[in-house]
């Protein structure tokens, strides 16, 4: 089982989210998240009054997927997410070592 | 019997207790019966010696009003005589109750050790003032009984404040049952604890003459409501879950509603039918709580001055100036206004109007003054609307109050905005300099979801009503309309700048447009703020405020930059209200991309008549490869307007203007436009540079030029040098100017270039900007006889401005030395 998690912009969220549907893909968790990469913090300004913004708001997207599913899906939230400007966002995948359906106890594909 | 039998017995006699009526029927008689039939097991398991032991019931349990799955709480009472014995009876008792099952709290205590332990604790203390004789001794029982009691007789003003300050903690740590969406039944604020509170003031005042308080018999109806209701959806909680459980979760109270007999009707789901009688009994109970504990603490004599309101004015008049002084209603001043004449609606009148406006001005304490009105069912007969949002319970992940109660928080909150109270955030600062109408900020405030009524989008209901209501009110114009505004448009900017891309100009523009002005932009955001923080905790984050900010931030420099105002936003709404009348045989749907993919930046510089005219050329999908161009006749005599329309990427213009330059035309003005989705919208202004007529084998020409160029066919360079040679223009020493200005736009560097004119001006800066990879976004030529005077807007390769100083500098170079050449 593969984790992939995908930090995208707030306003490509829903797109992923249809494009992932497509896939026929059941469930993903998304977190509202701050934080900063090569699009660093800046200053803002509104009527001259400045204040920091340290952290630019992302979405942090993560999804299960059996390990033969984990290509289409990246790809699919890759297309979804990009923009070409800066500040996409960023993508990876994770070995999930256990998954476990809470309710049944149902474990691996089976739990996606 | 043997004790298991007992037990076995009391377990079927529960059982078909709790089978004799549905779930949500189980009221005070059956916990009557439910008491009984414990009283009836415990009484033959009971085997005390001679004398000195009593075994009691407390609590719930004591008052007879034991609960499906409540703990039953027992106590034994000795005379200390023999310990051990005490025990053994204790376990012959509560071993085979426990093995079967039930939840027991139990203790074993002398009448003494009674009194030290209600002296330390009141939980402890009000549980033992409900202690009822079960069996064996009732000599110790009596006398446990009579010392707890005496504890509270003896000063039931220390009681009194005991018992209010418990509540005020129970309070600030479980939340009210008036208005959370997931109320705690006994122990929130306006539950059944605060109905047992009173009982143990009455019981703490019995024998004093001199009491500051007395229950007045309508309020002890409402309470018996009350209690017989709450018992009723607690019972019924508990028999749903099979827990002991107080707080009624958002997922059980479908299932409550339905039990308890209320069904869906329109606008109110059953379990919404089922929250709103809650909070009305819950909002009753604290009201009175509040009110009995008030009197009872009230120092000096009883009924001190208030003198009688005759009619609305008066009433708000006195709430107002107890609001203004920071003070809560008196109980003196809520009889008085219990006793006023009403009218049913009111009909408003200026000094009813000032009377409200400045309840409103005062803040938070205006909001007591509110919750008074509210209480006294009397802020329906100011605002009717008011009636569909009392205790409306709200379904969302977000909200954690009914919609009255978030509204008149968001109001609370708008006016501490306004007060100038402490605050971290430098926008809000800023933002409450910007305006001035604080009775429209209020009243938008304070009406803001009025259209949450159950029954369709809140929003466009909202506005409706609340213009009806401010009219009614004869608010003035001004701030009738800011509160309207706030109304329709209080979603804007939490919903745009969590939910779209705030580097799209269009919806900058769109959103400067619908909001206007600067100071109604203020008010948009202190309201965002207000509404978010009055919804609950997780509604206002850093996350969320930085995105509402960009937002504002993008929204005001529109403003600032003339490039959005209430003129343009009026100009940009009529020039697309006319182009849609023009297209009105086209399908709908082109239409409509056609005016969301189109720049704000076209509308406001294309005549309607144009733009319906362009929209057959720009409308239909593009190729890469595509290049569309129709031409017309120019509004200058001898001038012809030209059209391109093609995929856009850096060097685009340069071929068009290039090719322009080869077929004899010459460019007297150029506007450029990018659409969303990336086509370029090229519209020029051309005369023939020497034959003035055009004919349509020049425009062949030109459209040929342009199509190799585009496919890469042909190098436009050298043809345009040799061009200019065979004729040349008029040799006019103007100096050439390049600068570039990162101020003057949100989202792109624009450089501005003045030039002499000459045959192909625009192909050489052009060139040069498409070798640098600069794409042009938006572009004004305009040329005044001999000098052009050009304005890019261009971007970088990743969609930005360019702000690195050394590529501005080669841009400045190598377009002076283009046009130069």
């Amino acid at each position: 089982m593969k984790l992939v998690t995908a930090i995208v912009k707030p306003h490509r969220v829903d797109d992923v989210k249809e494009a992932l549907r497509d896939l026929g893909l059941n469930g993903l968790t998304a977190t509202d998240v701050e934080g900063f990469g090569r699009q660093r913090g800046h200053t803002e300004v509104y009527r001259g009054a400045e204040y920091q913004v340290d952290f630019v708001p992302k979405v942090k997207l993560e999804v299960l997927v059996p390990d033969g599913e984990a290509q289409q899906v990246v790809d699919a939230i890759v297309g979804a997410a990009r923009t070409g400007k800066i500040g996409d966002g960023k993508l990876w995948v994770t070995e999930a070592e256990q998954v476990i359906r809470i309710r049944t106890g149902e474990m691996g594909p089976d739990a996606v | 019997m043997e004790p298991i039998a007992i037990v076995e017995r009391l377990r079927l006699d529960l059982d078909s207790l709790d089978r004799a009526y549905s779930a949500g029927h189980h009221g005070l008689w059956s916990a009557a019966k439910r008491t009984e039939i414990f009283d009836a097991a415990l009484i033959s398991m009971f085997h005390p010696p001679a004398s000195g032991v009593a075994l009691v019931a407390l609590g719930g349990y004591g008052r007879g009003q034991q609960l499906p799955r409540s703990d039953l709480d027992l106590l034994l009472v000795h005379d200390g005589s023999d310990p051990v014995g005490v025990s053994e009876v204790a376990e012959r008792v509560l071993y085979p109750l426990w093995d079967a099952g039930f939840e027991v709290g139990h203790a074993l205590r002398t009448p003494i050790e009674c009194a030290l332990i209600a002296r330390e604790h009141v939980d402890a203390c009000t549980a033992m003032l409900d202690l009822r004789f079960l069996a064996g001794d009732t000599h110790v029982s009596e006398e446990a009984a009579a010392r707890v009691r005496s504890l509270v007789t003896d000063d039931p003003a220390a009681f009194t404040r005991t018992l209010d300050s418990d509540g005020r903690e129970r309070a600030d740590r479980v939340g009210s049952a008036a208005h959370r969406s997931e109320p705690d039944l006994k122990s929130g604020a306006g539950g059944l604890r605060d109905i047992q509170a009173i009982g143990w003031l009455e019981t703490a005042w019995s024998e004093r003459d001199d009491a500051g308080w007395a229950l007045r018999s309508h309020d002890r109806d409402a309470l018996a409501d009350a209690e017989e209701f709450l018992t009723r959806a607690r019972s019924a909680l508990q028999l749903e879950t099979g827990r002991r459980s107080d707080r009624l979760p958002l997922d059980m109270q479908p299932s409550i509603a339905r039990a308890m007999g209320f069904s869906d009707e329109p606008g109110l789901l059953a379990e919404d039918g089922l929250m709103r009688a809650v909070f009305e009994h819950a909002r009753t109970v604290r009201w009175i709580t509040a009110r009995v504990f008030g009197d009872a603490m009230a120092e000096g004599p009883p009924g001190s001055t208030v003198d009688p309101l005759h009619d609305a004015a008066e009433l708000l008049e006195a709430l107002a100036v107890t609001a203004e002084r920071g003070e809560r209603p008196s109980v003196a001043l809520l009889d008085a206004i219990e006793a006023a004449p009403v009218d049913d609606p009111v009909r408003w009148a200026p000094p009813i109007r000032e009377g409200f406006l400045r309840v409103l001005r005062a803040g938070e304490h205006g909001v007591d003054a509110l919750d008074a009105l509210d209480r006294m069912e009397l802020l329906t007969r100011f605002l009717p609307a008011w009636s569909e949002v009392r205790c409306r319970p709200q379904r969302d992940p977000y909200h954690r109050l009914t919609v009255d109660a978030h509204l008149t928080t968001a109001l609370a909150g708008m006016g501490r905005m306004l007060a100038g109270s402490e605050t971290d955030d430098p926008v809000e600062r800023e933002m409450v300099k910007q305006v001035d109408d604080i009775d429209g900020l209020l009243l938008g405030a304070l009406l803001h979801d009025i259209g949450k009524t159950g029954e369709g989008s809140h929003v466009p209901i909202g506005t409706e009503i609340a213009t009806e209501a401010l009219i009614d009110m004869g608010i003035e114009e001004r701030s009738r309309e800011l509160a309207i505004f706030m109304v329709r448009y209080h979603l804007v900017l939490p919903d745009t700048a969590t939910r779209r891309d705030l580097t799209d100009e269009n919806l900058i523009l769109d959103v400067a447009a619908k909001v206007g002005s600067p100071d109604r932009l203020a008010a948009l955001y202190l309201l965002a703020k207000a509404d978010a923080l009055a919804t609950g905790p997780a509604a206002w984050t850093s996350w969320r405020q930085t995105l509402v900010r960009e937002l504002v931030g993008r929204v005001q420099r529109a403003f600032e930059r003339g490039d959005m105002g209430t003129e343009l936003a009026e100009r940009l709404t009529d020039g697309i209200v006319q182009i849609r009348d023009r297209l009105s045989n086209e399908p709908d749907d082109s239409v409509e991309r056609f005016v969301l993919r189109m720049p704000r930046a076209y509308f406001l510089a294309v005549e309607p008549e144009a733009a319906a005219r362009h929209f057959a050329t720009i409308s239909p999908a593009l190729g890469s490869l595509d290049v569309r161009t129709s031409s017309a006749e120019g509004v200058r005599p001898g001038t012809y307007e030209l059209l391109v329309v093609a995929s856009d990427r850096p060097g685009l213009l340069s071929w068009i203007a290039g090719s322009l330059a080869l077929a004899g035309l010459s460019i007297l003005t150029a506007q450029v436009f990018t659409t969303d989705d990336g086509a370029a919208v090229d519209l020029f202004e051309v005369e023939g540079v020497f034959e003035r007529e055009v004919d349509e084998a020049r425009w062949r020409e030109f459209r040929r030029t342009l199509r190799k160029a585009v496919e890469g066919r042909t190098s436009l360079s050298h043809r345009v040098v040799e061009k200019r040679r065979l004729y040349p223009g008029p040799a006019v020493a103007s100096p050439v100017t390049v600068r570039v200005d990162n101020q003057a736009s949100e989202f792109s560097s624009v450089i501005e270039v003045g030039a002499p004119d000459r045959l192909g001006l625009l192909y050489d800066i052009t060139s040069a900007l498409a070798d640098l990879r600069l794409d042009v976004h938006l572009a004004k030529v305009t040329t005044y006889t001999d000098r052009v005077i050009d304005a890019f807007y261009v971007r970088d390769a990743l969609g930005g401005k360019v702000t690195n100083p050394d590529q501005i500098q080669e841009i400045e170079t190598a377009v002076r030395a283009r046009c130069a050449d």
